[in-house]
């Protein structure tokens, strides 16, 4: 499957795909592959609202969306990366995220730790907890020029070496040392 | 599928087994059906290792999502696994033993495979793993069901307030880790693990741990550490740890300086390096679970960057990173390139 094609299957999941690239979508001739994409996709809306959702057919979805001819005009998804990361986990925050994992980790998608749900001041957890409150000053990710980046990627790539054997999860570690290598923000 | 392939006591594994097991946990080896939590962890460290299965796994931090196959079996005394990324670029890890082989998207201007070979991954530091009852209050959750198997639930709470805690999810038959949550003391998820397929196995094909991606090719030998060197601080030390956290790895890699902490669940780095020019922010990152405190500490006329990397509380990595003191030794010497590439 293309990279457009699955650009286009995940704005279609955000009801943005136009119908010009939905139609090149249906008459793609492996729906195995688009299937199993989807499949993923919805697997990982799932798991991040812990629910389990009715499994959706993508080619019904398809069709209505062909019949009501209401699909808006082509949001560039990668455009909505910036304005979907202010929302943690709403469906379209985690298709983005899944957009930006399939078309090749654009736009600085990822690390972006300042969900308003998330205050990255976060040792407010633990700080109040123990009652000692003190103040952390807090680096966004988004803020860090290529080269600074780049220094403290490896510094993360080298830690999920260390902790791939520290928490004992194999699997766990090469997961984390492929998240790290994922999105090289900032240079697009 | 045999789900029971794995029943820790067949006869070609016992005397392995009794190995690890010895080594892991220092207790008696049992064949009934574990039944209190810490009894289920012990389980799922022989587990992780031995037992033979397919399946794909979702990871989740922060922003980011990555799924990935993974092929993993216990063949000729070692462990063979293949990883392959879903998402994205394709991306393959192969790995039988010590022997890693990869082939990676090249990502931007990192290197992975420059980094790969840079620290020690493998078996040695298990015995590391247990995690303390000191630290951490184990207890069994509710059985439920993951990517289709029956699980058992066991809560690792954390005692203090210099780490997470954990959920993780066993499959009853293996022991095997099918899904994890890793969140705050008040229940804030996170980082997520979590199998959407999973096969349980007799055992697999040779042809599932073999490389099928094009690209270009990295092969990497895993070393092991020894225990004397671990923690072996150069030039530097640290005034305060939170307690449990013993030196777990020394990465040798260019000329930082480097060490790892692990408290049996939780891991942090801590990385101090002469970095001439470059200039970072002071303060926290945070991706998931995983926090990054960087400062600067001068020495003599010369500035080091300190970098704390962990799945720890931001206020803990800040008390680590502050703790860090630089010796003059260290900033006597020659100026450490900013790169090691």
């Amino acid at each position: 499957m293309d990279e457009r094609l699955k650009e286009t299957l995940s704005a279609m999941m955000d009801d943005q795909a136009d119908e010009l690239s939905v139609r090149r979508l249906l008459s793609h001739g492996d729906h195995g592959d688009i299937r199993d994409q989807w499949r993923r996709w919805q697997q990982v809306r799932d798991l991040m609202h812990d629910r389990v959702s009715p499994v959706v057919d993508v080619s019904s979805r398809v069709r209505e969306s062909l019949v009501d001819g209401a699909a808006p005009k082509s949001a560039p998804a990668r455009g909505r990366l910036v304005t979907a990361s202010g929302r943690a986990w709403h469906w379209t925050g985690a298709a983005a995220v899944a957009l930006a994992l399939a078309v090749g980790f654009g736009a600085g998608a990822g690390w972006d730790a300042s969900e308003p749900d998330t205050p990255v001041v976060a040792g407010a957890v633990s700080a109040t907890s123990s009652g000692n409150e003190s103040e952390i000053p807090e680096v966004a990710l988004q803020g860090l020029n290529e080269e600074q980046w780049e220094h403290l990627s490896r510094y993360l790539l080298e830690h999920a070496q260390h902790s791939s054997v520290g928490s004992g999860s194999g699997s766990m570690g090469y997961a984390r040392l492929a998240s790290v290598s994922g999105p090289v923000g900032q240079t697009h | 599928m045999n789900k029971s392939t794995m029943m820790p006591f067949s006869h070609s594994l016992q005397p392995l087994l009794a190995v690890v097991l010895a080594a892991l946990f220092a207790l008696p080896a049992y064949a009934d059906q574990p039944e209190t939590a810490e009894q289920w962890l012990q389980k799922l460290a022989s587990a992780m290792s031995l037992s033979a299965y397919r399946g794909v796994f979702v990871y989740a931090r922060g922003e980011q999502v990555n799924s990935m196959q993974i092929a993993h079996r216990f063949h000729d005394g070692e462990v063979q696994e293949r990883l392959v990324q879903l998402d994205g670029e394709s991306g393959e890890i192969v790995r039988k033993g010590e022997r890693i082989f990869c082939v990676l998207p090249d990502h931007g201007r990192v290197k992975l495979d420059q980094i790969i070979a840079s620290g020690p991954f493998a078996e040695p530091f298990t015995r590391d793993l247990a995690p303390d009852g000191r630290w951490y209050q184990a207890s069994l959750m509710d059985e439920s069901r993951v990517a289709g198997h029956e699980t058992v639930g066991v809560a690792l709470d954390a005692r203090d307030e210099h780490r997470y805690s954990y959920r993780l999810w066993l499959e009853k038959g293996s022991g095997l880790l099918v899904k994890s949550h890793v969140q705050t003391v008040d229940g804030k998820v996170l980082e997520r693990f979590q199998f959407t397929t999973l096969e349980l196995v007799d055992g697999l094909p040779d042809s599932e741990f073999e490389l099928q991606s094009q690209g270009p090719e990295v092969e990497r030998r895993l070393h092991t550490v020894a225990g004397d060197e671990r923690g072996r601080l150069e030039g530097w030390h640290l005034n305060w740890r939170p307690d449990g956290f013993s030196p777990s790895a020394v990465p040798r890699s260019g000329n930082k300086q480097a060490v790892a902490f692990s408290d049996g669940l939780a891991t942090f780095s801590v990385f101090v390096e002469s970095v001439g020019t470059l200039v970072m922010p002071t303060g926290a990152s945070r991706i998931g679970a995983t926090t990054a405190y960087m400062r600067y500490v001068k020495a003599e006329d010369q500035g080091f960057l300190v970098t704390v990397v962990g799945e720890i509380p931001p206020a803990t990595a800040m008390r680590v990173a502050e703790s860090v003191e630089v010796d003059s030794s260290l900033s006597t010497r020659p100026q450490a390139e900013t790169h090691d590439n």
